[in-house]
């Protein structure tokens, strides 16, 4: 169409015509455009509405010319704006989309998440290892009578261990003290099994658990501790068996190339007695701070049963034999983890026990 | 134990070839870890561990002994001073078996000094010299032989020398300075005038030598270990010659020490013998142990030649017969810890080195036990609340009275008669004190939210002492939530923890919520109101029901004071059984100043199921039962 056809219409429709194009660009938002459409194509009052009665009063020889040129505009009109209108409602379906969509990197809310203590999971990890060789678990109470926590285990009347500055005792019951050891737990379960070991075939059990020592609280000690202790009776047990279980235990616990030594040493419960020593777990024997050097840091305390700890026991050590190794666990836990200070294990930090802990 | 390894060597030759880290992996491997060591003087002074049972290594010539048989190597010639015993200038009186031989000598001094080697040997085992003589050469002399000695002032001695016990209320006043009340268990050395020493243990002050002392009468005797072991423990008293008495000295010794005494104050201060002679005699030697060849075959888990045996146990001191089946072994004098068979066999696993053990693993006796022990038990529900959110703790089984106030009765008789202060007198009676304290130190220190538990021990006083029993206790406090952009934050509330209880199956009369300071909450249980989790890994099937659920919910009304547990008991009493009835929950409350004043609302909702499809007309007529138990309580439909 060119402009002399709008000179059929009458001035303010050809203008509105001419000026269509901007004014549909202009339209920003449906309900501008919404008021454009009434404005050109709606059905009353219209543009189109008022083309239609220009072309019904026109004269005869113009009605032909003037319906084409009518026909043409509104479709124009008309079409121009359907495709506005489906432009305007595709921005607008997109800024909806916008909307409800949840940024994928925001942080997500987290299930509550505690752990387990360290200690926990050390003395856990310790019960499992020997479980696979067949060790099951017992326990004792933490009162303990001064026949099971001392005499049973071969430690002498006068024995320093037995004196007040190291033991606690109760007031009312002068006869029970806080078990020092886990070592009871061997007294108790010899005698308890001693009458069905021949069925039995022999016996062998951890016993972790708590253990006090008067001891005042500093970086390096604490009154309460725990100890995780194993024994293992049976006939024609011998030094080599011993060795052959720590070694296991030593490289399931601190990784196959784990090297172990024995040391001779002194526990008045067994006999020979030895210390454990393992290759650094830090350095891997290279020699660091934490060995001070030597590539080895010492680990338990073994041996094999002393025969009076089985006679006191009831068992014949003519017949029987076994061995025995007690291990500290804070102390096994501040060497791996280099923990500075024994306290943070019992001040308890959430911080702490997340950082140290775990779930597993 | 300090060791100076230019003495060392006087006494074991051998050693002048030998590297420092190889000296320390000898000493290790006899069962002497050296613990430091220091270079001064151009020698080093080694720390060595010595255990507790071999008091005979607490001298340079007991740590060259084991060093010696371990190399291979001889202990340098000794030369003995001859001294001629003689007639007793002073009386001296055994009246108790814990002294069976008294050695003694009485010198006059003369002018001289500690010579310097002393003085800087004494330095290096960390007792530097007094300056005089007599005490000087005795100390020298413990370190070096490992026999302790004694020298009295001769001149302030009244009388005749008893080796007696105390009498009860006797007093002296040790070298320490410290005067000390003697019981009749106390072995003491005598003179007319009344004790003058602690036999074994250490001299009295009022006889001690000093710079104006001219005559000294010496001691060096055998003193029984255990008497001596005991006074050190009754008085507190732990000195360099308590040790070795008390683990045991050489019987052989009192008299070679008592010549090397003289000889040296001879040497040192010019001193003159006026008498040397000695009472008693040396304690009869233990008798020989016989060892089987199975016994040490055993317990080195490979057969180990006789003659290889025999040699490290002679290397060692040890007499050694041989018979077709055994070894019969006399331990040398000084080896108090030589016993029974296993000590003996430990001497030749030593001398051969505990690195030459075999490693094997142990037969399998029986089948391994794979029952849920209490102690998994216990493992498996830390695991669970770790997993539910919560950090276990380890707390100190002792607690001071009055933390327990308020959770634990009859502290009396759970008290310690030795605590390390009030704080940690009591064995406790319950763990959420404990917790509460956690708690706090973990509030003071920032956390925004407490949440921990304990699994762990508890005492309960009775005649018979305090019984122990395993609990569980868990605290939940401050703020949760609001860490997220979907979760708001919101204080925790009593039934938070009740929702835990109820998770790790608490039965609902044993959920009790106490509210601690500070927003805290806790809850404790004996362990026992947990059901043991089945022995079976997968419990027998019950079928569910295919006919649908029926929901329905009921808004009501309640005044403000009615109890939930009452109109829930009232409405389910309404409604036909289990079998039918699945679910009666609040599932709402709603508090607003629109409601009538005294009004809450709740929204109660209700599931039904059946072994045949409901009809909406019996679930209406159950629900207008419900209702009307509901109205009997004073609630009413919310509209
Ligand atoms: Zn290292």
């Amino acid at each position: 169409m060119d402009a002399s056809d709008l000179k059929l219409l009458p001035p303010d429709i050809a203008e509105a015509a001419a000026t269509f194009e901007a004014q549909l660009d202009a339209c920003g938002t449906l309900d501008a455009l919404m008021r454009l459409k009434g404005t050109f194509t709606g059905r009353e009052h219209s543009l189109a509405a008022r083309l239609m009665e220009a072309l019904k009063a026109a004269p005869k020889e113009q009605k032909r010319e003037l319906g084409a040129l009518a026909n043409q505009l509104k479709n124009a009109w008309e079409e121009g704006i359907k495709g506005r209108q489906e432009a305007l409602e595709a921005v607008k379906r997109d800024h909806a989309a916008a909307a409800s969509r949840v940024d994928p990197d925001l942080p997500p809310p987290m299930p509550l998440r505690g752990a387990l203590h360290p200690l926990q999971r050390l003395q856990d990890r310790l019960v499992g290892i020997f479980a696979a060789l067949g060790f099951h678990i017992e326990e004792g109470p933490e009162i303990e009578t001064e026949a099971h926590n001392f005499d049973g285990l071969n430690i002498p009347g006068d024995h320093p261990a037995r004196g007040s500055s190291d033991t606690f005792y109760l007031e009312q019951h002068p006869d029970l003290l806080l078990r020092t050891h886990t070592s009871p737990v061997q007294v108790r379960v010899l005698r308890r099994l001693a009458p069905e070991l021949e069925a039995r075939g022999g016996i062998r059990f951890v016993a972790p658990g708590r253990v006090y020592r008067k001891d005042d609280i500093d970086p390096t000690h604490s009154p309460m501790f725990h100890q995780v202790e194993g024994m293992l009776v049976g006939k024609g047990i011998g030094m080599q068996h011993l060795k052959g279980t720590l070694e296991y235990a030593m490289r399931a616990l601190f990784g196959p190339a784990t090297a172990i030594r024995l040391r001779p040493s002194y526990f008045p419960f067994v006999e020979p007695g030895a210390e454990l020593d393992v290759s650094c777990p830090l350095c891997g024997g290279k020699g660091c701070r934490v060995c001070k050097g030597s590539g080895w840091v010492e680990l338990l305390g073994a041996g094999l049963i002393h025969p009076n700890v089985l006679h006191y026991a009831g068992i014949d050590p003519e017949v029987w034999s076994g061995f025995a190794f007690g291990l500290g666990v804070e102390r096994t836990a501040m060497m791996v983890s280099q923990t500075p200070d024994l306290r943070l294990f019992f001040e308890n930090d959430q911080r702490f026990i997340r950082q140290m802990g775990g779930l597993d | 134990m300090l060791i100076e390894r230019k003495a060392l060597e006087t006494f074991l030759p051998a050693l002048a070839g030998l590297g420092q880290p190889e000296l320390c992996e000898h000493a290790a491997a006899l069962g002497f870890p050296v613990d430091g060591q220091e270079a001064v003087d151009g020698t080093v002074v080694l720390d060595i561990d010595v255990t507790a049972n071999r008091g005979d290594v607490m001298s340079h010539q007991g740590f060259a002994r084991d060093l010696g048989a371990k190399l291979g190597a001889a202990l340098a010639p000794f030369a003995l001073p001859a001294i001629e015993e003689g007639p007793a200038r002073v009386e001296v009186l055994l009246e108790a078996e814990a002294c069976p031989l008294y050695a003694t000598a009485l010198l006059t001094l003369g002018a001289g000094a500690t010579p310097e080697p002393a003085r800087t040997f004494l330095t290096h085992m960390g007792a530097p010299a007094k300056g005089l003589p007599a005490v000087d050469a005795s100390n020298e002399l413990l370190h070096l032989y490992g026999h302790p000695t004694h020298a009295f002032d001769a001149d302030k001695l009244r009388g005749a020398i008893r080796i007696r016990y105390a009498r009860a209320g006797e007093k002296l006043v040790t070298l320490d300075g410290v005067e000390r009340t003697l019981s009749p268990e106390d072995l003491l050395i005598a003179d007319e005038a009344g004790p003058i020493a602690l036999a074994g243990v250490m001299g009295g002050d009022p006889t001690k030598v000093t710079e104006t002392t001219r005559r000294v009468l010496l001691e060096s005797a055998y003193f029984d270990p255990r008497t001596v072991r005991l006074m050190a423990r009754r008085h507190n008293l732990h000195s360099d010659a308590s040790h070795r008495f008390g683990r045991g000295a050489d019987p052989r010794m009192p008299r070679v020490a008592r010549d090397l005494l003289v000889a040296r104050l001879q040497a040192w201060a010019g001193a003159t013998l006026e008498g040397a002679w000695a009472a008693g005699s040396e304690p009869a030697p233990a008798a020989p142990i016989a060892v089987a060849n199975d016994l040490l075959e055993r317990i080195a888990g490979e057969p180990i030649p006789p003659g290889e045996a025999s040699e490290a146990l002679r290397a060692l001191g040890c007499g050694v017969e041989a018979s077709a089946a055994a070894l019969l072994v006399t331990p040398p004098s000084w080896r108090h810890d030589l016993a029974i068979p296993e000590d003996i066999v430990e001497e030749v696993l030593r001398l051969r080195g505990y690195a030459r053990i075999a490693s094997t693993l142990p037969p399998l006796d029986a089948p391994p036990r794979t029952a849920l022990t209490a102690y998994g038990f216990r493992s498996r529900l830390a695991t669970r609340l770790a997993h539910a959110g919560f950090h276990q703790t380890v707390t100190y089984g002792f607690v001071s009275p009055e933390s327990e106030a308020g959770f634990a009765l009859n502290a009396e008789g759970r008290t310690l008669a030795n605590p390390l202060g009030r704080e940690y007198s009591v064995l406790r009676g319950a763990l959420l004190p404990s917790l509460r304290e956690v708690a706090g130190a973990n509030q003071r220190r920032g956390a925004k939210e407490i949440r921990l538990f304990e699994i762990a021990t508890v005492f309960e006083a009775s005649p018979d002492g305090p019984v122990e029993s395993m609990r569980l206790a868990f605290v939940w406090g401050g703020v949760r939530g609001g860490e997220d952009f979907l979760t708001p934050a919101r204080p925790i509330q009593p039934a938070d923890l009740a929702g835990v209880a109820k998770d790790l199956g608490f039965p609902p009369e044993a959920i009790e919520v106490r509210a601690l300071e500070g927003g805290l909450y806790g809850v404790e249980a004996p362990l026992e109101v947990l059901a043991w989790p089945s022995e079976r890994c997968i419990p027998a099937f019950a079928p569910f029901s295919r006919h649908p659920v029926v929901e329905r919910d009921l808004s009501l009304l309640v005044p403000m004071d009615l109890a939930y547990r009452s109109l829930r008991e009232a409405v389910v009493k309404a409604l036909p059984g289990t079998g039918v009835l699945r679910r009666a929950d609040c599932v709402d409350v709603f508090r607003h100043k629109s409601l009538p004043e005294g009004r809450q609302a709740w929204l109660l909702r209700f599931a039904f199921q059946a072994d045949r499809t409901l009809t909406g007309e019996e679930v209406d007529g159950w629900m207008e039962a419900a209702l009307a138990a509901a109205r009997s309580l004073g609630a009413a439909l919310r509209t």
